[in-house]
């Protein structure tokens, strides 16, 4: 199995308190991995290490064998990244297939000056289409994002991510927000992503979701490593129960 | 005649330095309240070639590359601040470029540089290349808009934090959209230049920007045709309202207000409400086009 | 001595600048409006002082009609120009603002004559010599002393009150605020009529500084003003009264030692320019 990301003993600190510290985590190829802690644990602070937007104090961050600790965060994306964001952010000035659209485009936007020569955008469009069929919003392509409930945004975030072809696709907490029935049929489709080969770390917080279609977990709190491991052997693991049931989740 | 020349000249100089603002302001997003340094800067720098006998034509390429290159330097120190903290650093910009020209005797100081060579070509012949330098650039304005690159300046000016997780180097793409549009204000700076003859520090001051900034916003923030209009029509309405000669600036500040308050939107806007029961044709190309 | 006369000047000035971008920054703090017009009701205050004086003789009567007058037009303001056009982007009420302001330099002009206005009879033109050859006006002392009641008396209101814990708590967090109760809308016509008397006082100071109250009086502190409540950090009160300060002194010594080079407005934007570069969000601003 070859390894997609390695995050190697990282540590943040803002001023004095430590937002994770000596944390560890491999994910390889293939893997649908399910990354829980409760709130505070430093869950959202790793995954903006892995993107850039926060710097570590001390560790590395390797992708796909490269070290890119010290990458701006387009370069981590053009590297193999891609995030779906926790509060959904469409550009509600463009339309949901132009939306993922420009995501395709990654070729072509990748040098700003050489992106002046360029017009052709049918391919692109043919591709967000199939990806927004993907999801399950081909009825909606030509809607601006403004209009749209929750669940079409969360889905619209994961189309947009999966159109930059990631090696390593992140999910912050895309179940949040959405009916018990929205939130099942979301997670089913994360399942399938993962069983067509995209390799996922998931960030939730809907446990059952959670349990029910990741088969391995990584459990964080207080900025610690807690737990890695097959799901169910993690779930009984005693030290995870405690944090949980400590702060009051169920 | 000479009356509609010297009108139509003043529009077109007007379209060119709206349409130059409209490149960063209302396709990249980036607010500018300092737009009128880099007039001055094209119109200070072909007026004192001018005077050293360097001909009109060959000032016009000088004024934009100055212009843009002081473009690059502000662009650069810009990237580092947003929104509301761009505006006002790019007022600043505006400040510090009067405050220094006003202090060199090199520039003239206080008093300017007066009696620039003519450009040589008549005045019908100038106002002809200020009308093709404007057709021109709205022309390039337009094309970029189709390109990917006017799409990424859509995306950046919706949402920068959005654009960069698409893996796109925002950075380059602001700094591009700062050289063009500040090199093209330097060339109707060239133009300002050999229009009046005469530049001095007051003429690049924060009015001039926030009338520029005015005509973009009065246009339709974005849009091509609507800054044109608007433009157009700004440039010259002090000259056709004369006849109210003591309240044209109430008029003037009256109208930019009702602008603001009932069609905020700009005239591009208006327009697009005042048509809309024409049935919407789904655009083949539609979203990264106006 | 030279120092010394150069820093008070500043302070001086600096208290002018304080008075008027407090008002800017509590505005800022809560509707992110870049509110230009300001510098209107600070000339607005000027003139009511002006007129005032001239007709009862007292100085005193003047500068509360004039802080009370201002600060209900400042509400008038907020409810006819800007209230719709908060959903609005931000450069709509920007635009807006400056079309405001250009109109209320132009009303004054036209209605009392383009050269301005004077005291009649000047209040509190004589000076002290603090020591030798060091003198002060009495209208400089007003100015530092009465900026410095006016923000005393305004952090023991929003300390010591209910109505002031409610206002600190919507300017730091509306949303916050707004589930414990507190009436949005009300500190919004607060924040405009505190603001914009503290801009009529200033107003009024700098009529009478000057003897000369016109209509371009407001045009400095128009830009001036966004300068400093951006180097303080864009809502913070505390970041907007030492941007004043500092920015006065520091104009008051640059046109001394570098006014061959830049005027006194580049100097101030050139300091501006270099502490954004150094520290994006200002003086005292949080994290972006």
């Amino acid at each position: 199995m070859t390894e997609i990301l390695h995050v190697r003993d990282v540590t943040v600190r803002f001023g004095g308190v430590y937002a994770v510290q000596n944390v560890d985590l491999r994910i390889n190829n293939g893997e649908l991995i399910g990354f829980i802690g409760p709130n505070g644990a430093g869950k959202t602070t790793l995954m903006r290490v892995i993107t850039g937007i926060v710097q570590p104090q001390s560790g590395r961050v390797f992708l796909q064998g490269v070290d890119i600790t010290d990458k701006a965060t387009h370069l981590r994306i053009r590297a193999g990244l891609a995030l779906a964001q926790q509060i959904v952010q469409p550009l509600r000035a463009l339309t949901l297939l132009d939306n993922v659209a420009i995501a395709c485009g990654s070729d072509k936007t990748r040098h700003a000056l050489k992106s002046m020569w360029v017009t052709d955008i049918r391919s692109e469009r043919a591709q967000a289409r199939e990806l927004l069929a993907r999801v399950g919003l081909s009825h909606v392509v030509d809607e601006l994002p403004g209009t749209m409930p929750l669940g079409y945004l969360k889905r619209l975030e994961v189309a947009r991510a999966l159109a930059l072809n990631p090696r390593l696709l992140l999910l912050d907490e895309p179940l949040a927000g959405l009916s018990q029935k929205e939130a099942a049929s979301l997670a089913d489709l994360i399942a399938t992503l993962n069983a067509d080969g995209q390799t996922i770390l998931l960030i939730e917080h809907n446990l059952r979701e959670v349990m029910r279609i990741c088969p391995t977990l990584y459990v964080q709190d207080n900025g610690k490593s807690l737990a890695f491991g097959k799901t169910d052997q993690v779930m009984s693991d005693p030290n995870v129960r405690n944090a949980y049931l400590g702060v009051g989740h169920a | 005649m000479s009356y509609e020349i010297t009108l139509m000249t003043t529009m077109a100089i007007s379209v060119l330095f709206a349409l130059s603002l409209n490149f960063i302001t209302g396709f990249c997003g980036q607010i500018s309240l300092g737009h009128a340094a880099f007039l001055g800067a094209g119109a200070y720098t072909s007026a004192m070639l001018s005077k050293a006998d360097v001909p009109f034509l060959f000032t016009i390429p000088a004024a934009a590359i100055c212009a843009a290159m002081l473009g690059a330097i502000i662009g650069l120190a810009s990237l580092r601040v947003r929104h509301d903290f761009l505006a006002i650093t790019t007022m600043g910009v505006g400040f510090l470029f009067v405050g220094i020209i006003r202090q060199q005797d090199f520039f003239g100081g206080e008093i300017g540089i007066a009696g620039i060579p003519s450009s040589g070509f008549g005045k019908g012949g100038f106002m002809l290349i200020c009308i093709a330098l404007a057709l021109t650039f709205a022309a390039f304005s337009l094309y970029v808009r189709r390109s990917w690159m006017g799409f990424v300046f859509k995306s950046i000016a919706d949402n920068e934090d959005v654009t960069r997780v698409l893996g796109i180097d925002v950075s380059r793409y602001k700094l591009i959209a700062f050289i063009i549009g500040t090199g093209t204000a330097g060339v109707a700076g060239a133009l300002y230049a050999h229009h009046f003859r005469f530049v001095g520090p007051d003429s690049f001051g924060f009015v001039e920007s926030i009338s520029v900034l005015a005509m973009v916003i009065v246009g339709g923030i974005g849009s091509v045709w609507g800054v044109i209009f608007a433009a157009a029509l700004l440039s010259v309405l002090p000259m056709l309202v004369q006849f109210i000669d003591d309240y044209k600036l109430l008029f003037y500040s009256g109208l930019l207000f009702a602008m603001m308050r009932f069609s905020p939107d700009g005239i591009a806007g208006l327009c697009t409400r005042l048509f809309s029961y024409i049935p919407r044709r789904v655009p083949d190309n539609g979203g990264n086009n106006r | 001595m030279l120092y010394l006369e150069l820093f008070i000047q500043g302070l001086v000035q600096g208290s002018i600048y304080a008075l008027i971008a407090l008002g800017l920054t509590l505005v800022y703090g809560l509707l992110r409006i870049l509110h230009v017009a300001h510098a209107a009701l600070f000339t607005l205050g000027g003139y009511i002082g002006v007129i005032v004086t001239n007709a009862t003789g007292s100085f005193t009567l003047a500068m509360l009609v004039a802080m009370l007058v201002v600060g209900l037009a400042g509400m008038l303001m907020y409810k006819l120009a800007y209230e719709p056009l908060l959903s609005q982007p931000p450069y709509v009420s920007l635009i807006a603002s400056i079309a405001l302001f250009i109109a209320s330099e132009e009303i004054f002009r036209i209605a009392f004559g383009p050269y301005g206005l004077s005291y009649q009879t000047a209040p509190l033109q004589g000076h002290i010599e603090l020591f030798s050859g060091f003198y002060l006006k009495y209208a400089e002392i007003l100015v530092m002393g009465l900026s410095t009641i006016l923000m005393i008396a305004l952090a023991w209101l929003s300390m010591r009150t209910r109505t002031g814990v409610a206002w600190r708590a919507t300017v730091t967090d509306p949303d916050m605020a707004r589930a414990f109760g507190v009436k949005i809308q009300n500190v919004r016509y607060l924040n405009f009529f505190i603001g914009s008397s503290f801009a009529a006082a200033a107003g009024v100071l700098v009529a009478l500084l000057n003897n000369l109250v016109e209509p371009t009086m407001g045009s400095v502190a128009s830009y001036k003003a966004l300068a400093i409540i951006v180097l303080g950090g864009l809502g913070s009160i505390r970041g907007t009264l030492i941007a004043s300060l500092l920015l006065g002194v520091l104009e008051s010594f640059g046109t001394i030692y570098i006014g061959h080079l830049l005027d006194r407005d580049a100097i101030a934007f050139a300091f501006l320019i270099l502490v954004l570069m150094i520290r994006p969000q200002g003086l005292m601003g949080g994290k972006l």
